[in-house]
C-alpha cells in the first residue's frame, strides 16, 4: 500500500510517497502562484519517479499553504496542521528528538513532540521576519551571494560582526554600512547566521528545551546556522538521513497512513 | 542669540538656525556613511542660507540617532526632549506629539511646560516607520513624494495584513499580480501604517490636542487615518513636520546662558 503526503510551504512544496514504513519517492518544487497547482504538481512529480499514478495511493493528507482547499480539490483526503506534521515527520526521522525546530521560509517553530511522536506544545513566530528563512534570504541578497552560500561562507570568517538590530531591515541597512567600511562577507556570514540562531533561540526558550534536539525546513541545510544553534543550545543537534525539508510531508504521510489503516 | 540644532535621523539631517524665535534658515541632507565629515559643509551652508557668518552661531546641540556624530555640536539632547520642546514653542496646548521617524515611531505626552509626562519609543522594528513606507512604495515603483497624488486615485482600500515590512512587502507583491491597482494598494499601506502606529498612540491614552512630526507627516494619506483613528482633534505641526526634532534643539541651546 501506498500512502501520500503534500506539504505546501511559503517557498517550495514537497510530496512524499511512503510504501509501508520506508519512504518510497519524494519530490520538492518551487511554489506555483496558488497552492493547489503546487500541491498537483509536486505530488505528480513524486508519483511519475516510480510510475505511480494517484489512483494507486491508498490515503494522501495536505498540510501546510492551502491544506483545505487542496483537499477540497480532492487532491488529499484529510488535512493536518504543519506543526503536528513536522513533529511527526521529524520523530519519524530521529525517534530520539523531543524537541523539533523547524525554521521554514516566512515562519520558525520551535515543537515538542512525545516518544510517539505527538504534539506535546509549540510556539511559532509568523509575524516577524527575523529568524525565519526570509531573513537569510533578504540578508544574502544584501551581500549578492545565493542564500545555500551564506552558511558555507561563514567557516571562513576571521570573526563574527554581530548585528545590532533584530529587524531584516535594519540588518539590511547595517550590512551595507559594514561592507563600505571593508568588512569581509565571510565576517558578516558569520554576523547574520548568529543572528539568525539568536531569535531561533529565543523561541527554544520559550518552550523550553528537551533533549534530544533535531531541526527541519530549509534552514537546517545551513551548517552555520546549526553549529551557533548547538552552542546557544550547548546541545547537539541530532541530524538524520533524509532532506531536512521534507519533514512536513513526510509527516503527512504518515498520518495518512494511520488514516488510510482506520479506514481499510 | 542664534542657535543651530542638527537632528542626524537614520535617513535624513535637518538643521534649523533659530534667531530667538525666528527661524532664519533651514537645511535637509540625505544622511549618509560620511555625515560626520560633512557636518561641516553642512554648518557651512546653513549659515549662508541664514545670510549669517559661521561664527555667529553661538551655541549648536545635536540629536536624533547620530547626534554623536556631530562634532561640532555643545551638546547633544535626547530626541524626545527636542520634540517636545517644539510642540510647546510651537502649538502649546498640544499634550500628545506623535513622531513618525525614518526608523522609529514615538509618542510623546507632554504637559504645557514643555515636560515630558510619558512617552513610547520603538526602533526596534521597521513597522510603520518611514523605511516600511519606502520598502513598500519602492517595490510598487511609487515615489515617497508621490503618494498622495497617488492615493487620490485609489477607488477602494486594499488592507494589509502583515505588520513585518519584509513580509508586507511580499503580501502586496502578490496583490500586484492579482491585478489589484498600484492607487488601491498604496492607500492599504497608508492605513496599515497608521494603524501600527495608533496601536502605540492609544496605550498613552486619551488627549484632547494632538500632532504629527516626522517626514512621515507629510503624507496625508496617512496623517488623515491618525485623524480619524486617535481620539481628540489633530493639530497639524506649524513648519515643515521634518524640521521639528531640529527645531526643539535649536529652542533648547536657545536656553543655554
Amino acid at each position: 500500500m501506498y500512502f501520500g503526503g503534500i506539504d505546501v510551504g511559503s517557498l517550495t512544496a514537497q510530496a512524499v510517497i511512503l510504501k509501508n514504513n520506508e519512504i518510497y519517492s519524494y519530490g520538492s518544487i518551487r511554489v506555483k502562484p496558488s497552492p493547489v497547482d503546487s500541491a498537483a504538481t509536486v505530488l505528480e512529480e513524486a508519483l511519475n519517479d516510480k510510475g505511480l499514478s494517484r489512483e494507486d495511493l491508498t490515503f494522501c493528507v495536505s498540510t501546510g499553504y492551502g491544506r483545505e482547499q487542496v483537499q477540497k480539490e480532492g487532491l488529499s483526503g484529510e488535512n493536518m496542521s504543519e506543526i503536528s506534521c513536522h513533529g511527526k515527520g521529524a520523530h519519524w526521522a530521529s525517534p530520539r528528538a523531543r524537541t523539533v525546530i523547524d525554521i521554514g521560509g516566512q515562519d520558525a517553530k520551535v515543537i515538542k513532540v512525545d516518544s510517539e511522536g505527538e504534539l506535546v506544545n509549540f510556539v511559532m513566530n509568523d509575524k516577524c521576519a527575523a529568524g525565519t528563512g526570509r531573513f537569510l534570504d533578504v540578508m544574502s541578497k544584501t551581500l549578492g551571494i545565493s542564500v545555500e552560500e551564506i552558511g558555507e561562507l561563514s567557516s571562513k570568517a576571521q570573526q563574527t560582526i554581530e548585528m545590532s538590530s533584530r529587524c531584516s531591515i535594519f540588518c539590511e541597512t547595517e550590512v551595507h554600512h559594514y561592507l563600505q567600511r571593508g568588512a569581509t562577507m565571510a565576517d558578516l556570514a558569520a554576523g547574520i547566521n548568529h543572528a539568525m540562531a539568536d531569535r531561533v533561540m529565543a523561541l527554544v526558550r520559550r518552550v523550553g528545551l528537551e533533549k534530544e534536539v533535531t531541526m527541519t525546513g530549509g534552514v537546517a541545510k545551513n551548517v552555520a546556522v546549526r553549529k551557533e544553534m548547538e552552542k546557544l543550545m550547548n546541545a547537539r543537534l541530532v541530524s538524520y538521513k533524509i532532506d531536512t525539508q521534507i519533514a512536513g510531508a513526510l509527516g503527512a504521510a504518515l498520518f495518512a497512513r494511520k488514516f488510510g489503516e482506520v479506514k481499510s | 542669540m542664534i542657535t543651530l540644532g542638527v537632528d542626524v535621523g537614520s535617513l535624513f539631517t535637518k538643521g534649523v538656525l533659530l534667531q530667538g524665535d525666528d527661524m532664519l534658515a533651514s537645511l535637509v541632507w540625505e544622511t549618509t556613511g560620511n555625515i560626520s565629515r560633512e557636518m561641516d559643509e553642512f554648518i557651512e551652508k546653513i549659515a549662508e542660507a541664514g545670510k549669517i557668518s559661521r561664527s555667529g552661531i553661538e551655541v549648536c546641540v545635536s540629536t536624533g540617532t547620530g547626534d554623536d556624530l556631530v562634532q561640532e555640536a555643545d551638546f547633544t539632547e535626547d530626541e524626545v526632549a527636542c520634540l517636545a520642546m517644539a510642540t510647546r514653542v510651537l502649538i502649546p496646548d498640544v499634550e500628545l506629539t506623535v513622531d513618525i521617524g525614518g526608523q522609529s515611531i514615538t509618542n510623546i505626552l507632554s504637559d504645557p511646560d514643555g515636560e515630558v509626562l510619558n512617552f513610547m519609543h520603538n526602533d526596534k522594528c521597521a513597522s510603520g516607520s518611514g523605511r516600511f513606507i519606502e520598502v513598500i512604495s519602492d517595490a510598487l515603483g511609487v515615489e515617497m513624494s508621490n503618494i498622495d497624488a497617488t492615493v487620490n486615485k485609489a477607488a477602494k482600500k486594499i488592507p494589509v495584513s502583515t505588520q513585518c515590512a519584509v513580509f508586507a512587502e511580499s503580501e502586496i507583491v502578490s496583490y500586484v499580480n492579482e491585478g489589484e491597482s498600484v492607487p488601491d494598494i498604496i492607500t492599504g499601506v497608508c492605513e496599515a501604517v497608521a494603524r501600527i502606529v495608533v496601536s502605540q498612540t492609544l496605550r498613552l491614552g486619551a488627549v484632547n490636542k494632538f500632532t504629527v512630526t516626522g517626514g512621515v507627516a507629510r503624507i496625508q494619506g496617512v496623517t488623515g487615518v491618525l485623524d480619524e483613528r486617535i481620539p481628540g482633534e489633530f493639530i497639524a505641526f506649524p513648519i515643515d513636520p521634518e524640521l521639528a526634532g531640529a527645531y526643539g534643539a535649536a529652542l533648547l541651546a536657545q536656553m543655554e546662558e
